[in-house]
């Protein structure tokens, strides 16, 4: 059977081109890069060259500004704990709602240790409410994290203006974003538009690389500690012998995807666009969740009312396609996606979640597919609803009491 | 999350699904039994109906013959429906005999279910046990009199704690206030959670979390030593309770009495038997002892300090004080 994946917010397949840039070094080039011995130097100079590629997107930051980490995990715990660490003084931090677990958790344990943590919540269409963040900042604050797109929904956070607001407040407060959807897909530009981030969390496998490699933006005189400690790589700011062929790896797929990013986005963003289209036509009780916000041009997140979103991956996956949900049932909780939650999509929608999200390798061939598969699926399961009436293909007429009996 | 599902409810799903013959997808019409629960806002939702053959002279004497169910929820939901309805049109139970029918036989019906996703069966077993209620109040059937329990089972909706048994923070705030529950096996114990893949009992936000919460305490670290002698009794005659009026005694005070004390009573009983003790340290109520002559090295040096100087001094200076071999 034919594999659409459609789950490129979750993970990416790795580009032939990093593949055969990281051969060498997972071969004959297996040296270690702190070593003294001329084979090493070949192996340093490999990672001393991903650091600069890499810096270059960024705007041409000073290469010694990004440390390579394990993840974007490992890298927003060493942001945000690192900063907590060195400034005890100060004992507030701003984030969101709808951060990914690595930050959101990371925010929760400060909270549960004394820390005194602001979750800015977002409105319906998915935006931050820039007021609420300005009334936010308080003296004691010690750092703002706020993501750059939204995994779930797509959802890109004016993150310049933010950071820069932090800093004409305060200069002392850190700004750290999480990147990791949108490196790759949005040019940052960290020495002119995006100046006043101190911090940026992003990772390999989001973007053609593979998994287990990250890294960090610190901007120079951030004040931040190491969160792994030990040997002195890194510059003693990140320690643990360098992953040379992923860290290799890293750079040939970012610079992949800035390479043809103009195109790229126009391509993807046209396949998005016709894909929600065509759903909004052909399924009835469906709901586009954030359509009005400045998105990511890959991710769609659907919501189809009295439906529920894991019944639906599972005939979608029996037909090849690979895409995810927000529903309880997958997210390893029973309750349904914390995104969507804050976004008040309705109850009846709101375990009915489906997110497509697109990516290099996607093709309208694969739009056709869903497209084809996608409508049945949501008609079989609504004929299982006790909540939807198949002859009227629409909600039983005494919805409101059925679903009114448990609210 | 990967689907670990069985073949035998990955197949009654797709049957569903695909509407095969022989599913029991539907409603009954007019039903003599309808019971729901979960609710859509919860992720999964059944309404199970149940048809009886009636026994007009009897109406205890009843037997289902046909069950019908429409659920909202993922795939193991749906097959744990099917399941449920199969397994009671295959009885032929009378509805007060389907109440024997519990999730734990919905979860063999399927040949097991990942433990996540027990809740699914629970659900069936809820939605019949509703159904059941129904018919009885349809029948004039008093249960109650009958000696048959029902307990309606309070969903909470929130931050889901207990994700095998599917029980949200407010729901084990509320137990464990209610119950007086002080560990997480007394939590188990009373309602389940945490008693499966006993992933949430030290996890931040976890069971043990929600017990300092509640109770007030701080995380379980280690305590810190009290560097200050907390307040004890005014000296007063051997014998005399610290109950007595008491001042507060400097450190100086506090370290003369304790001496004074071991002299008076413990060592001269040591001394009988060719032993000794020896004041090492006093640091707050922690009081720092080297056991000498043929008390040291006794295998019961442990219990001659602690039973013997330690409860002394507790006695007569100050019921806080700790003793520690040296």
């Amino acid at each position: 059977m034919r594999i659409v994946y459609v789950d490129n917010n979750a993970t990416t397949r790795i580009a032939p081109e990093v593949y055969q840039a990281m051969v060498p070094f997972l071969t004959g080039d297996y040296f270690n890069p702190s070593s003294m011995y001329e084979p090493a130097q070949a192996t340093k100079k490999a990672v001393d060259g991903a650091r600069r590629e890499i810096a270059r997107h960024f705007g041409n930051v000073d290469p010694s500004e990004i440390l390579f980490t394990s993840c974007a995990t490992e890298s927003n715990n060493t942001a945000i704990q690192g900063t907590a660490k060195a400034n005890p003084s100060r004992r507030h931090v701003i984030t969101t709602a709808v951060e990914h677990p690595a930050v959101l958790e990371v925010c929760r344990e400060l909270k549960r240790s004394g820390y005194d943590v602001t979750f800015l919540g977002i409105d319906g269409d998915g935006n931050l409410d820039v007021s609420e963040f300005i009334r936010a900042l308080r003296p004691d604050t010690l750092m703002v994290t706020v993501m750059h797109a939204n995994n779930e929904t797509g959802v890109v956070f004016p993150i310049e203006q933010l950071a820069r607001l932090t800093k004409e407040t305060d200069p002392s407060i850190v700004f750290h974003t999480d990147a990791t959807q949108s490196v790759g897909k949005i040019p940052i530009d960290l020495a002119g538009e995006y100046r006043h981030v101190d911090l940026l969390s992003f990772s390999g496998h989001k973007l053609h690389a593979p998994k287990g490699v990250g890294a960090l933006f610190v901007r120079k005189g951030t004040p931040c500690r190491a969160f792994m400690v030990g040997g002195h790589q890194e510059d003693g700011r990140r320690a643990g012998t360098e992953n040379v062929p992923y860290i290799v790896g890293l750079a040939k797929a970012l610079s992949l995807c800035m390479e043809n990013h103009q195109e790229e986005e126009a391509r993807i963003r046209r396949l998005r666009n016709r894909l929600e289209k065509a759903l909004m036509e052909r399924i009835p009780y469906i709901q586009v969740n954030c359509r009005n916000a400045p998105r990511l041009p890959n991710t769609s997140n659907v919501s189809c009312h009295y439906i529920e979103g894991e019944s639906m991956l599972f005939e979608l996956s029996r037909e090849g396609i690979c895409a995810s949900s927000g529903s309880a049932c997958t997210t390893g909780s029973l309750e349904p996606s914390h995104v969507l939650l804050a976004l008040k999509v309705p109850f009846t929608a709101v375990h009915g979640s489906i997110r497509f999200s697109l990516g290099r390798y996607n093709t309208e061939a694969d739009v056709d597919r869903i497209l084809e598969v996608f409508p049945e699926v949501v008609a079989s399961l609504r004929v299982i609803s006790p909540y939807w009436d198949e002859k009227t293909n629409s909600p039983v007429s005494d919805v409101e009491e059925r679903l009114g009996k448990h609210h | 999350m990967g689907w670990e599902y069985s073949e035998k409810t990955k197949q009654l799903f797709m049957d569903a699904v695909q509407g095969k013959p022989g599913t029991h997808l539907g409603e009954v019409e007019n039903p003599d039994g309808l019971g729901e629960h979960g609710s859509i806002a919860c992720g999964d939702a059944l309404r199970f109906t149940f048809r009886v053959e009636r026994n007009d002279e009897d109406p205890t004497q009843d037997v289902i013959v046909e069950a019908r169910y429409l659920t909202f929820g993922c795939t193991s939901a749906i097959a744990s429906s099917e399941a449920l309805c199969a397994i009671i049109e295959r009885g032929r139970y009378t509805p007060i005999e389907a109440l024997k029918v519990k999730n734990s036989d919905i979860v063999e019906y399927l040949d097991g279910l990942p433990k996540q996703k027990i809740h699914c069966s629970v659900m069936g077993a809820e939605a019949l046990e509703s159904a059941v209620f129904n018919w009885a109040q349809r029948r004039g059937v008093d249960l109650e009199s009958l000696g048959v329990a029902l307990h309606t089972g309070g969903e909470d909706e929130g931050r889901i704690v207990c994700k095998c048994f599917s029980l949200s923070e407010p729901y084990l705030r509320h137990k464990i206030q209610e119950l007086n529950l002080r560990t997480i096996p007394e939590i188990t114990g009373a309602i389940k959670a945490g008693g499966a893949c006993m992933s949430c009992h030290h996890v931040p936000g976890g069971l043990q979390d929600l017990l300092n919460e509640v109770w007030g305490e701080g995380p379980k670290t280690l305590p810190l030593l009290t560097t200050t002698p907390p307040p004890v009794a005014g000296l007063g005659p051997p014998g005399v309770s610290p109950e007595e009026p008491a001042g507060v005694l400097s450190p100086y005070q506090f370290a003369k009495k304790i001496e004074k004390t071991m002299d008076q009573y413990v060592r001269p009983l040591l001394q009988k038997d060719g032993g000794d003790v020896e004041i090492v340290d006093i640091k707050g109520n922690l009081v720092y002892c080297a056991l000498k002559g043929t008390c040291a090295g006794c295998a019961h040096a442990n219990q001659t300090l602690k039973m013997m100087v330690e409860r002394t001094l507790k006695e007569m200076v100050d019921e806080h004080i700790r003793v520690i071999e040296v």
